[in-house]
């Protein structure tokens, strides 16, 4: 029932959307994409609705929830895999539909909202042609259902049980938020592909179009920061690995869209500013989007070696003929436009901020080119060679290290920086006291933590960093005249100073340790004790929980091991984390019987650092909401 | 031709070759046990990832509380000494995927992952497919 009912929806979705694409009545066109915006919404409950009340003749319910499954996560399923995913994507897209012809339609021709509808009708068809979520079960598996019809009022069979989600994406309720605010950002950067592509289509170069693309690049971006920061945290918090960050391809292909769209927003300023790099900015402008659509198609096809690319199927051909369509229509719209890219003015100072912005650029870009080519290179050689492989994280860390370091360098002169030539002499008498206070602790901490030179420089470059922005944040507090674009950026920066000082404070300093010991010993790790108490068993309807107390200057915590039942996916070692401000105790449970338990003990540094500077950029968003409020 | 495009171009082709060139130097490869011991110097090898099925009657523990068992693909068999998180459901005949390196013809571990038939079958690629190893 519910099935037919989702499937009938999703056609009237189609056929709604293709009215709306032939439509030109400007308030038929509104109706519309309220009325596409809606359905999808609708969409949404049905699924949530057949997962609340274990609807196991709807396939993706039977095979993605169980009847044990806790509430929250059985709202979460609904994104736990590709076809659910889907729906998600597509009620947010329509979303942003009518946020785009809300805020940032500028004119009343038609084109953009034909490209818009164009994109939307393409992820719809996915849902009605290939595999949708309301498919509904005609065999079925030993567990869950084995094949589905997309048709509506089949004869359906139902299974007892469902299969229940994968275990790491329901341990933790992080990990229920996080893939919804990745998804903003993804699927926000379909506004500028729009912006641009639309004004380059007809050929409306006259206007503003990079101001309106860069504005509409904002949100999406602080999305993406949020969303890698949550997947990073959870990895950390949850998944007991001891890192945040292992350069697996799912983290790589949602790098690469940030850091398009952060060479964006500034590259965008130069073209506002100084009407220079008109063709770049058309091109970053469609690439952050059609990055985004590789990287659902590297992670969602099964192309690549990865704990995360737990789908299969056929969407693999349908997102490559999807990113083929956009790229060369892209292609098309900026290639009708030559002779406007060739008004681009030359930069005119050579030290001045637009020269800074396209050193920016030229790192940021470079660093996306690096990832890219560390995510596919193991494809194209086991096409070319027949064998499998892997890029370790030496190939990532190397490369893409070094450049950070760089670009912190540029930060510091972002506080004061000017259209004409910088003077650096002035520059330098003017931040003397900055540069050795810096120089100072520099030398103080490297002296504390034993740093290399690269340590060493990069410590240097991201104290000064801090200082700097924090300075001129109070300095400049009284002269309330400032852009909130400025107070942004500044924040922005300010945040990854200070998650450069984490980063390489946990890079440097951390170790690790193991220990096989048993109930009652105590264990000196770092110049702690630990006290390892008597483990117990907790039993819940989806999973057991074996709990191993630690107790440590008379603050317990619990190591545990989570062993999911309905499952097939090996268990999940949650960590207990002492945390200070300078480092983190981490313990996980390696192996564990009735009389032995083996721990992993690890001393990681500056994680806290790192989170505080990664919401400190989130928080960017403040000034820049307070500023349109005015 | 726009000299910017060339340098840009020129500069495009230059990260990509030194990536390239970098990351084949990165690399961990994914072998069977038959496999290893044809492509690679099984008396001391670089990290590798090897696949296969655990044996029958081969798994032990050792006093600190290592796990040894055996692997084969069928033809080769492998000694395992695995010192890591041992999933729930590593049991015989069943498929791993184990992250490690060669000293003496064993095979030092300490990453498992353990294989599945039905839902999870692109983790591990699809030319690797180690139930098609199965008897």
């Amino acid at each position: 029932m519910i099935s037919s009912i989702g499937l009938i929806i999703s056609w009237l979705c189609l056929l709604n959307l293709i009215i709306l694409l032939v439509s030109s009545n400007k308030f038929r066109i509104q109706l519309l994409i309220r009325l596409n915006l809606l359905l999808n919404f609708l969409l949404f409950c049905i699924l949530e609705i057949a997962l609340f009340i274990d609807d196991f003749s709807i396939s993706y319910v039977a095979n993605y929830s169980a009847k044990s499954t806790p509430p929250v996560y059985k709202f979460a399923s609904l994104w736990g895999s590709l076809d659910g995913s889907i729906l998600l994507w597509n009620l947010v897209l329509g979303a942003y539909f009518l946020i785009y012809i809300k805020y940032y339609k500028k004119n009343t021709n038609n084109s953009d909202i034909k490209i818009f509808t164009t994109i939307i009708i393409f992820f719809t068809s996915y849902t009605i042609f290939s595999s949708s979520p309301f498919a509904g079960c005609v065999e079925l598996a030993s567990v869950g259902c084995q094949s589905s019809s997309l048709l509506p009022f089949q004869d359906l069979v139902s299974s007892l049980e469902g299969r229940g989600p994968n275990p790491l994406l329901q341990n933790h309720p992080l990990m229920a938020i996080h893939p919804p605010i990745l998804y903003f950002g993804y699927i926000g950067l379909v506004l500028p592909f729009v912006i641009t592509t639309s004004y380059f289509f007809r050929k409306d170069t006259s206007s503003n179009w990079v101001q309106l693309a860069s504005d509409s690049t904002f949100y999406p971006w602080l999305f993406l920061t949020a969303g890698i920061t949550l997947g990073a945290a959870w990895s950390y918090e949850v998944l007991g690995w001891g890192g945040y960050w292992a350069w697996d391809p799912v983290e790589n292909v949602s790098f690469i869209p940030w850091l398009l769209a952060t060479a964006f927003l500034h590259s965008s300023k130069t073209q506002v500013n100084e009407s220079a790099l008109l063709n770049w900015n058309y091109f970053l402008g469609g690439l952050m989007f059609l990055s985004t659509i590789f990287g659902t198609f590297i992670t969602r096809s099964g192309v690549l070696i990865s704990v995360h690319a737990f789908s299969n199927g056929n969407i693999g051909v349908f997102l490559l003929s999807g990113l083929a369509f956009f790229t060369l229509f892209f292609l098309y719209s900026g290639s009708k436009n030559i002779k406007y890219f060739s008004t681009s003015k030359k930069i005119k100072y050579i030290f001045g901020k637009s020269s800074f912005f396209i050193a920016n650029n030229i790192l940021l870009f470079v660093s996306a080119l690096i990832v890219f080519i560390g995510t596919i290179y193991p494809i194209f050689y086991e096409t070319l060679y027949q064998r499998q492989l892997t890029i370790g994280r030496t190939f990532f860390d190397i490369l893409i290290g070094p450049i950070l370091i760089m670009l912190i360098f540029l930060m510091i002169f972002s506080t004061k920086i000017t259209i004409k030539n910088i003077n650096f002499n002035r520059w330098l008498q003017t931040n003397l006291k900055i540069i050795n206070s810096s120089l100072i602790s520099t030398i103080f901490f490297s002296y504390v933590y034993q740093l290399n030179y690269l340590s060493i420089l990069s410590l240097f470059g991201s104290t000064m960093l801090v200082i700097t922005v924090l300075l001129n944040l109070v300095q400049e507090k009284r002269l309330h005249k400032i852009k909130g674009s400025y107070w942004s950026g500044q924040i922005a920066h300010l945040g990854i100073g200070l998650f450069a000082v984490g980063l390489l404070l946990n890079v440097s300093q951390s170790y690790s340790d193991e220990f096989i010991t048993s109930e009652g010993s105590i264990i000196t790790f770092g110049n702690n004790n630990y006290m390892i108490e008597k483990s117990y068993e907790v039993r819940r309807d989806e999973k057991d929980v074996i709990n191993l107390p630690i107790k440590s200057n008379d603050k317990y915590k619990n190591a545990s091991l989570n062993i999911f039942r309905n499952s097939s996916q090996q268990a999940i070692s949650s960590p207990a984390i002492f945390r200070d401000l300078e480092s983190d105790t981490y313990v996980t449970i390696k192996f564990i019987d009735a009389n032995s338990y083996k721990l992993i003990f690890r001393k990681n540094y500056g994680i806290l650092i790192m989170w505080m500077g990664l919401a400190l950029s989130t928080l960017s968003v403040i000034p820049r909401i307070r500023a349109n409020e005015k | 031709m726009n000299k910017n495009f060339v340098l840009i171009l020129l500069g495009i082709s230059l990260v990509t070759y030194s990536s390239i060139q970098i990351a084949s130097n990165n690399t961990i490869f994914y072998y069977t046990t038959s496999e290893a011991f044809e492509n690679i110097d099984v008396s001391q090898s670089e990290r590798i990832k090897l696949g296969g099925f655990v044996e029958v009657n081969s798994i032990s523990k050792t006093p600190n509380a290592e796990t040894k068992f055996t692997i084969t693909d069928g033809n080769k068999k492998v000694g395992i000494v695995f010192d890591g998180f041992i999933p729930e459901l590593f049991q015989e005949e069943m498929g791993v995927i184990l992250d490690g390196y060669f000293i003496n013809q064993v095979f030092y571990s300490d990453d498992m992952l353990v294989k599945h038939d039905n839902e999870y079958i692109s983790e591990d690629g699809q030319s690797y497919d180690v139930e098609n190893y199965s008897e």
